[in-house]
């Protein structure tokens, strides 16, 4: 039995007489799960935002002689805000103490303007300057594109109903509309002329004409449209992403720990020295620790997969967790766990003791995975930053595992990733833990 | 002809010297006690000759099994006095049949956490550890600290054995009576050797 394997059984055996740790292992991934879900929860909340209307709409409105309910109408389009209805002054407050992220402000005149059909009116938005202020932004952009198709669905209405009185004939306020259709009628009962023929030529090309006149406004409203049937699908919080950081999270905190722990403990308690006397060499015993942190990072991450999958499969989400991916998941966890295993080697050995090994682990776990979770858009330093660390890798990893059609690629690039980085943290690891007997 | 011979070997810790390059022998059949106050250097001298630390300078040469008992006991606090053993006779290739006889030798409770016994049972664990590759050469850092003469006898009896069975064993001690049980004495002071008497070292 090799070395590695030897100190390997030993470590896992001394964790399981560890009841405070064993205990601590169990709970920890059920709370992360809850935690993250918790947090991805409330990101996918929809933000309150006041509706101020000066210009007192009526519950009906008429728009090119289409009628709306306005408040079935808002309450359609605002599908990714909550509109609260204020006044001007509770508006203002509520945005000061952030109980609203955001005003959106009907002025007076606004419906008059809106009726000419000559000029736009506008909705005024106003927000705060926070970090939800741009993703409200968008969302209000996008209720106001959601209105503008609505109200265009009426505008091309009321349109066509007079291109088909223009066809048809009938009444237009206190006017009698003749319509090409009784011209040509018309037409057909007076003596046959040339000048006849010529007009009746022009009534079947403008009858013609007239007919595509509905799809044609319908195309330039719309020179694109987007169909989204609905379907069901597995929910946002249960989805890749916060899974592939929940895993990753717990991974990434455990290992760490376990590994700067277990190596400091090799000094704690004397062993380094007789292991160190041709029993075990330095690699032999790094390699043990990233080992640990690998297996036992493997079994949390199963653990809250299928804590995962439970859930998803008894909420009856069709698509849900993905069981045939869990062997590539945990491949890729085994590998993530025992990089950031030779960082907490590393840890441990610069720490020389368990106790401020553990802490100095904490201090460092927390930069680490907060620079993992920073968008590069939002940072481009700190993204730049987090490609050298392997917790960001092991998120993309975990994603394309669970749920990308063909994560070959993705998989590829970020096991080089993990394997570089891992190979520097081993070998630094290594001559850390040089230091550990003297 | 020497079972082991250091030349030179010195250990630094930054500024501070530890062991100014020493050299020591041991041949067969002999007992050698390193005496010497608190810092003298004598716990580092016998960690570089067991080979559990590495010297600034110098070199061991050695061709025989070496048995180490640390000043401090050295094995795993969760692991039973009968993992402890298991555990390090599989990495020293030793027999496994050892592991009995040991536990029963040093009369050691086989199946409690061995951070559970008491001190002197620990300390007789960890005698007991150095002795599972059947070692020529015994080296043995304040063996019998925290043990009862009952005990003490034991220790002294294994280090017999070795003797007689031509070994050769280095114990570091700073109990003056202890020195009876030794054929040499190498007097350490701040690192270095001053002498070959007791008086050397604590004068």
């Amino acid at each position: 039995m090799s070395a590695v394997r030897l100190l390997l059984l030993k470590d896992l055996r001394v964790l399981r007489r560890s009841p405070l740790l064993l205990g601590a292992l169990l709970a920890y991934p059920v709370v992360i799960a809850l935690l993250v879900g918790l947090v991805a929860g409330y990101a996918n909340a929809k933000p309150r935002v006041a509706w101020v209307d000066e210009d007192g709409l009526p519950p009906v409105v008429s728009v090119g002689g289409h009628r709306f309910h306005i408040g079935s109408v808002v309450d359609d389009v605002a599908q990714q805000v909550t509109l609260v209805k204020l006044s001007a002054s509770e508006a203002a407050h509520e945005l000061a103490n952030g109980k609203v992220v955001a005003t959106i402000t009907v002025p007076d005149g606004f419906l008059d303007e809106l009726g000419t059909g000559t000029s736009s009116p506008q909705l005024v938005l106003r927000t705060t300057s926070g970090g939800l202020s741009q993703r409200v932004t968008e969302q209000v952009q996008s209720l106001v594109y959601q209105l503008n198709r609505k109200l265009q669905s009426g505008f091309i209405a009321t349109n066509l109903r007079e291109v088909q009185l223009l066809e048809h004939g009938g009444k237009f306020g206190t006017y009698d509309v003749l319509g090409l259709d009784t011209m040509d009628a018309t037409l057909a009962g007076l003596p046959q002329s040339e000048r006849v023929a010529r007009l009746r030529d022009f009534v079947k090309v403008a009858r013609l004409a007239l007919a595509q006149t509905g799809n044609a406004l319908h195309a330039t409203a719309n020179p694109i449209s987007l169909a989204q049937p609905k379907q069901k699908g597995r929910t946002w919080v249960l989805s890749a992403q916060v899974q592939s950081y929940g895993i990753a999270l717990t991974v990434t905190f455990l290992a760490l720990l376990l590994a700067a722990g277990a190596t400091a403990a090799e000094r704690d308690e004397g062993t380094i020295g007789r292991l160190r006397r041709g029993l075990v060499s330095l690699g032999q015993l790094v390699t043990s620790k990233v080992a640990l942190a690998a297996v036992v990072g493997v079994m949390l991450a199963a653990a809250i997969a299928v804590v995962f999958g439970i859930v998803v499969e008894a909420g009856g989400v069709e698509g849900g967790e993905p069981w045939a991916r869990l062997p590539l998941l945990l491949v890729g966890v085994a590998l993530a766990a025992g990089v950031v295993g030779a960082a907490g080697a590393l840890l441990g050995a610069l720490a020389r003791e368990a106790r401020t090994a553990s802490l100095l682990a904490v201090l460092v776990v927390l930069p680490v995975v907060f620079l993992g979770l920073v968008p590069r858009g939002a940072l481009a330093a700190a993204w730049w930053v987090s490609r050298f660390l392997p917790f960001a890798h092991a998120v993309r990893w975990f994603s394309a595992a669970l749920y990308d059609t063909s994560p070959w690629r993705t998989l590829g690039v970020e096991t080089l990733w993990l394997l570089g980085i891992g190979a520097v943290l081993w070998l630094l690891a290594g001559r850390a833990v040089r230091t550990l007997s003297a | 002809m020497s079972l082991l011979r250091a030349s030179g070997v010195a250990r630094r810790y930054g500024d501070v010297e530890a062991l100014a390059p020493t050299d020591v022998e041991l041949a067969p059949g002999e007992t050698v006690a390193l005496v010497g106050p608190n810092g003298a250097g004598k716990s580092t001298l016998l960690a570089i000759l067991a080979g559990a630390l590495e010297p600034s300078a110098g070199r061991v040469e050695c061709e025989s099994r070496i048995g180490w008992v640390p000043q401090r006991p050295a094995h795993y606090a969760r692991l039973t006095a009968r993992e402890n053993l298991e555990l390090f006779a599989r990495l020293e290739g030793a027999d496994a049949a050892r592991v009995d006889a040991l536990l029963e030798r040093f009369e050691l409770p086989p199946d409690r956490p061995s951070g559970e016994l008491s001190l002197g049972n620990r300390q007789r664990l960890n005698v007991a550890l150095s002795l599972l590759a059947e070692p020529r050469i015994l080296l043995l850092d304040e063996p019998t600290a925290s043990l009862d003469p009952v005990q003490r006898r034991r220790v002294w009896e294994v280090v017999d054995d070795v003797r007689r069975d031509g070994g050769a064993v280095c114990f570091a001690t700073q109990n003056v009576d202890e020195v009876a049980h030794a054929d040499r004495v190498v007097a350490l002071q701040h690192g270095r050797i001053v002498g070959a008497t007791v008086e050397a070292a604590f004068g």
